[in-house]
């Protein structure tokens, strides 16, 4: 049995609460213990660091201390954006011990940081520390006939300095997990473009826009869902859908899956407990592609792959 | 009045640079940040041009930009430029610079980000975690545009997509303790303090 020390952050209260419990049915599933972080606190997300600089730090080292009181030698954070905080201040604590002794002043009651915990997001702990073969392992219903675009958004692998995860343009891990459940992950050329999640609310003209880039190449991609790690990208290319369609004056109709809910569902467990009711975009029409396996369209188009192994050969 | 700065003397740039952590001298103008960011079309002055105001030392011009109120910190632009200049961090060193000396973009927009970034900070010193649908409705009352979003409640409400009502963390108090002690550091480092 694994442990892991998890921060769940803001969200996994509200609007991904699926997230949550997802993350946590496979989990137990795949034998790894997860221990919340006691009394945790926001991160500040993107506010704190627009704003202030000493509360940028203050709110997550806060949590890296208590994190650190678990005795875990990793913690996994589902939010991308949480995650994006939490390590940024994580390794400027690291490399600059005369912030890192001021900043802690500020949370000096709840202990003295030490570095010992690494942070990873949900998906690099699933794709590094669970492994593709034990997710293999697992699956007893495959998801063979499902065709998903999977889309990491900003924040999850870059900058590259930071995250040391996968690659910050084209990233494969999540399209690796897909293909490891039996579907089939389609090129998409969005797949790290940003959503805009910060402006959801102030600036949503933005969000509008961004998004419904991204969801048109996704459909363009040839899939019938979108994949994710996060719930920001989650609500806003969800719950904005509808504007969106309005916006760009057609149908998009990609139901939006957090990549936990699939491995749950590859790997068996109730669809009743996978709480698709809560997505705005109905789920049902992407799902019944289960087992319908169609075959491949003749490409004209060499593959992204087959062009990368040229360059590589050249 | 624009007035240009001479390096050595440009004492903006190595604000910026020593700020940011950045060396902005470094950039030389291809504009494969422009084209790499998402939103440099809604920004007064694209990333580009602000290296270039940097280094000229056109301090008023660039602390007044909206740019770096809309910039995402997507980090796009920083993994793309062959300069490996750190762009976001710029953006960021410029931003935190304009709020403390108190340049202010008075454009609607910049207004309304401002607003729900400082909401938002508020809500997290009271209750040390952040509260969706609330945020949601004091961000409408606060910029008075009630009826912003509402057509997405009734369907986001009913599938338990926004909860109604959560429970503040136990320490609140430690996060109230740690905004007094950031003041200060913040104060502390902009020469501010009393
Ligand atoms: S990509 Fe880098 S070098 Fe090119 S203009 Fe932008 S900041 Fe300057
Ligand atoms: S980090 Fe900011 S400036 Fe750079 S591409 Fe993203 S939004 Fe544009």
């Amino acid at each position: 049995m694994k442990k892991l020390t998890y921060f769940p952050g803001c969200s996994a209260h509200g609007t991904s609460e699926e997230f949550d419990k997802t993350v946590k049915m496979v989990m137990t599933s795949l034998d790894v213990q997860m221990e919340e972080i006691p009394d945790w606190n926001c991160c500040g997300a993107t506010s704190a660091h627009t704003m202030s600089e000493s509360l940028a730090y203050a709110l997550p080292l806060r949590n890296l201390v208590l994190a650190e009181k678990l005795d875990n030698s990793t913690m996994a954070i589902p939010c991308a954006s949480c995650y994006q905080r939490l390590k940024v201040t994580k390794v400027h604590m690291d490399d600059n011990p005369e912030l890192c002794k001021e900043i802690n002043s500020t949370v000096v009651e709840d202990g003295i940081y030490q570095g010992k915990v690494d942070v990873k997001s949900m998906l690099q702990y699933c794709f590094e520390d669970v492994g593709l073969d034990a997710i293999k392992a697992k699956v007893t219903k495959s998801l063979a006939g499902m065709k998903l675009a999977c889309y990491y958004g900003c924040l999850l692998t870059r900058p590259k300095a930071i995250t040391n995860f996968d690659s910050p343009e084209y990233p494969m891990s999540m399209d690796k997990i897909v293909e490891a459940l039996g579907a089939k992950a389609t090129e998409f050329d969005y797949k790290t473009e940003c959503c805009g999640a910060s402006f959801s609310i102030s600036n949503t003209e933005v969000v509008i826009n961004l998004t419904g880039q991204i969801l048109e190449m996704a459909k363009e991609s040839g899939a019938d869902a979108i994949v994710v790690a996060c719930p920001l990208c989650q609500s806003n290319l969800d719950m904005r859908q509808p504007d969106i369609e309005k916006h760009l004056g057609k149908k998009i109709d990609l139901p939006i899956f957090y990549f936990t809910q699939l491995m749950a569902l590859a790997f068996g467990m109730p669809e009743k407990d996978l709480m698709f009711s809560k997505h705005i975009v109905p789920v049902e029409g992407a799902l019944a592609n289960i087992g319908k396996i169609v075959p491949e369209p003749e490409k004209v188009k060499k593959t992204r792959k087959a062009v990368e192994a040229e360059s590589e050969a050249e | 009045m624009i007035t240009l700065g001479i390096q050595g003397k440009n004492t903006f740039l190595s604000d910026v640079n020593k700020r940011s952590g950045a060396n902005v001298l470094e950039c030389y103008q291809c504009g494969k940040c422009v084209g790499t960011c998402p939103v440099s079309g809604y920004m007064d002055f694209p990333p580009r041009e602000i290296m270039q105001m940097v280094k000229l030392g056109l301090k008023n011009e660039t602390m007044m930009a909206n740019s770096t109120w809309f910039c995402l910190t997507c980090s796009a632009c920083s993994g793309r430029c062959p300069r490996e200049i750190e762009i976001p961090s710029v953006m960021e060193a410029i931003r935190h610079m304009a709020i403390e000396e108190n340049y202010i973009n008075g454009s609607t927009k910049v207004k309304e980000i401002r607003k729900f970034h400082e909401i938002f900070l508020d809500m997290i010193k009271r209750y040390g975690r952040n509260y969706e649908l609330r945020m949601m409705a004091e961000f409408n009352i606060r910029t008075r545009n009630l009826f912003k979003d509402m057509h997405l409640a009734p369907k986001a409400l009913l599938k338990g997509k926004i909860p109604l009502g959560v429970k503040p963390m136990k320490s609140a108090k430690a996060i109230q303790r740690m905004y007094k002690l950031a003041e200060k550091l913040e104060k502390k480092h902009t020469g501010k303090e009393a």
